[in-house]
């Protein structure tokens, strides 16, 4: 009797939370996607449609290099912030870790709203650069891919911070200094000690940084807009200017398999949980 | 090799400080843009005032957007926390199999791009007359903080050793009794973190709660949505000066709660 009733607990605590979730999240999803299937020019169209269309292509592509691009920054700038951290202690190293995770709380919105300031044509940044004699043209950082990756990367790169700097610092330094005390100059051992024992971390870091990017809305739509279409602003276009649902599922489904492909791969190099928990 | 060259180090301690300028100092931007005198954005503003703070205050769409944000959020947590919690105490007692499905299952949301949960959602809120709700906002951001809850809860109980619970059990107490003086007061602090994530989740959610707002139940990120699209002016920076400030009495509620716990959670 005593592990039936262990058993019914078990089920009245998860219950609820897989009836709810059942209910208000994969049930929505499982009725979106079908309705990519419902299209009156037949069953695969939607899919037809948004593949051989130069127009939809371009917003594909345009997604992959803009999430491309904003990993590759994300990594350069992490770099420094993650060694940084895997060497300091005490003060210092709260400090920066602060630093880092302190962004994570501020709303995404938020955040864009603070790059449109500063990215304005007559905003401060323009402002900065013609003072330095960089340009004497106000520049346009904004409403195109330049505006975009400066806000993403804003936002994702503590991301990356935190995967490279778990890498970092499991790395043993008694490695490095036998590859010193070996004869290695300071690059040979970068090279073929450290960042090796680093990519783990990389390509965690990045996976998770690329897979974010390319369903990032609230960013591309505000600081690129009409010049810099993204596929989930082309997802959102389809529901609410042309009420083309099948379109929008369809585009749906096409995001999240791809999502999912990467966070299969992502999966096996990145302890989920601790990147997540970091919020 | 355990120490850099100097040159080196100063080069990396150098882009150490300007990343972490760069991650830092544009949230503050809105601050000065909040104070500003003239009617437009400038920075930095060329006089400063309050007339901004007033203008949000006294416009009944903001302040109801405001009140909107808080009750959503509130509802959200409550179903979120009540729903993870439960979860969370649920995973610990399945095998490592369902265990593992289950825990995909909870966090799917968090993977599951959010336009794509937006879209899913307003879809069917529309055949359900959820959308454009109070009610139809909160379960959809509880099912956003729901993996929050679940993974705090989840390492708060690693805490708490099997054999009290036996040792318990073995004195009589209860199932109810054992969860509320051995298991609950040693997982409060991931209750509290895990009812503060969710808070701030919801709170600061645009992309489920712009499809899921309709007319007249506007969250405050849904309005500074359609104001920064419209108009522009610097009372969208009063809502986001507001928003940081909201957040940063959150972040030190949590580091608190962190330290008296006396667990290094971020």
């Amino acid at each position: 009797m005593g592990a039936k009733r262990r058993h019914w607990e078990t089920v009245l605590l998860l219950g609820p939370a897989v009836l709810v979730l059942l209910l208000t999240f994969i049930g929505p999803l499982v009725r979106l996607f079908t309705l990519a299937f419902t299209d009156e020019m037949g069953p695969l169209a939607t899919f037809t449609v948004l593949l051989e269309s130069s127009v939809y292509r371009r917003v594909m592509i345009n997604t992959f290099l803009v999430a491309l691009l904003v990993t590759v920054v994300t990594i350069l700038l992490a770099w420094p912030v993650a060694y940084a951290l895997s060497k300091l202690k005490g003060l210092a190293f709260t400090v920066v870790l602060y630093g880092v995770l302190f962004p994570f709380w501020i709303s995404v919105l938020v955040r864009t709203f603070s790059w449109m300031l500063l990215l304005e044509r007559n905003g401060p940044v323009n402002r900065f650069l013609i003072e330095l004699g960089v340009t004497d043209q106000p520049l346009a950082l904004m409403f195109n891919d330049v505006g975009v990756v400066v806000g993403m990367v804003h936002i994702l790169l503590p991301y990356m911070v935190l995967p490279l700097y778990a890498a970092m610092s499991r790395i043993d330094r008694n490695l490095l200094l036998a590859s010193d005390g070996l004869g290695a100059g300071l690059l040979d051992t970068f090279r073929r000690v450290y960042l090796p024992l680093c990519l783990p971390g990389i390509a965690g870091g990045a996976s998770f940084v690329f897979l974010l990017s390319l369903g990032f809305f609230i960013t591309p739509a505000l600081l690129g807009g009409a010049n810099a279409i993204t596929l989930s602003m082309l997802i959102a276009n389809f529901v609410n200017e042309r009420l083309a649902w099948s379109l929008a599922a369809a585009g749906s489904m096409v995001l999240l398999v791809i999502v999912l492909a990467i966070m299969a791969f992502a999966a096996r190099l990145l302890p989920l949980d601790k990147g997540l928990v970091a919020k | 090799m355990n120490r850099l060259p100097l040159p080196l180090r100063i080069v990396g301690n150098g882009a150490t400080s300007v990343v972490l300028a760069f991650l830092v100092m544009p949230i503050l931007a809105v601050l000065p843009a909040s104070f500003n005198k003239a009617s437009y954005i400038f920075l930095p503003p060329n006089d400063y005032s309050l007339d901004w703070y007033s203008r949000f205050f006294a416009d009944g769409e903001w302040r109801s957007a405001f009140m909107n944000s808080i009750e959503v959020a509130l509802l959200a947590t409550a179903i979120a926390v009540t729903l993870g919690t439960a979860a969370a105490l649920g995973l610990r007692r399945v095998g490592p199999k369902w265990r593992a499905f289950l825990t995909g299952l909870f966090l799917a949301p968090l993977i599951v791009p959010v336009i794509v949960t937006a879209v899913a959602l307003y879809r069917s809120a529309l055949d359900v007359g959820l959308s454009g709700t109070i009610l139809g906002m909160s379960l959809g951001h509880s099912l956003l903080a729901l993996p929050f809850v679940v993974i705090n809860v989840g390492i708060a109980l690693r805490a708490v050793n099997d054999n009290w619970i036996r040792a318990a059990a073995g004195l009589g107490a209860g199932p109810w009794t054992i969860f509320r003086t051995i298991t609950l007061p040693n997982i409060t602090p991931g209750i509290v973190g895990g009812a503060i994530f969710s808070f701030i989740t919801s709170f600061d959610e645009v992309v489920v709660a712009v499809f899921l707002a309709g007319y007249s139940n506007k969250t405050l990120p849904v309005k500074m949505w359609e104001s920064i699209r419209l108009e522009f002016t610097p009372v969208i920076a009063v809502a986001a000066t507001l928003m940081i400030g909201i957040a940063i009495v959150l972040f030190i509620i949590v580091q608190g709660v962190a330290k008296a716990s006396g667990r290094a959670t971020s």
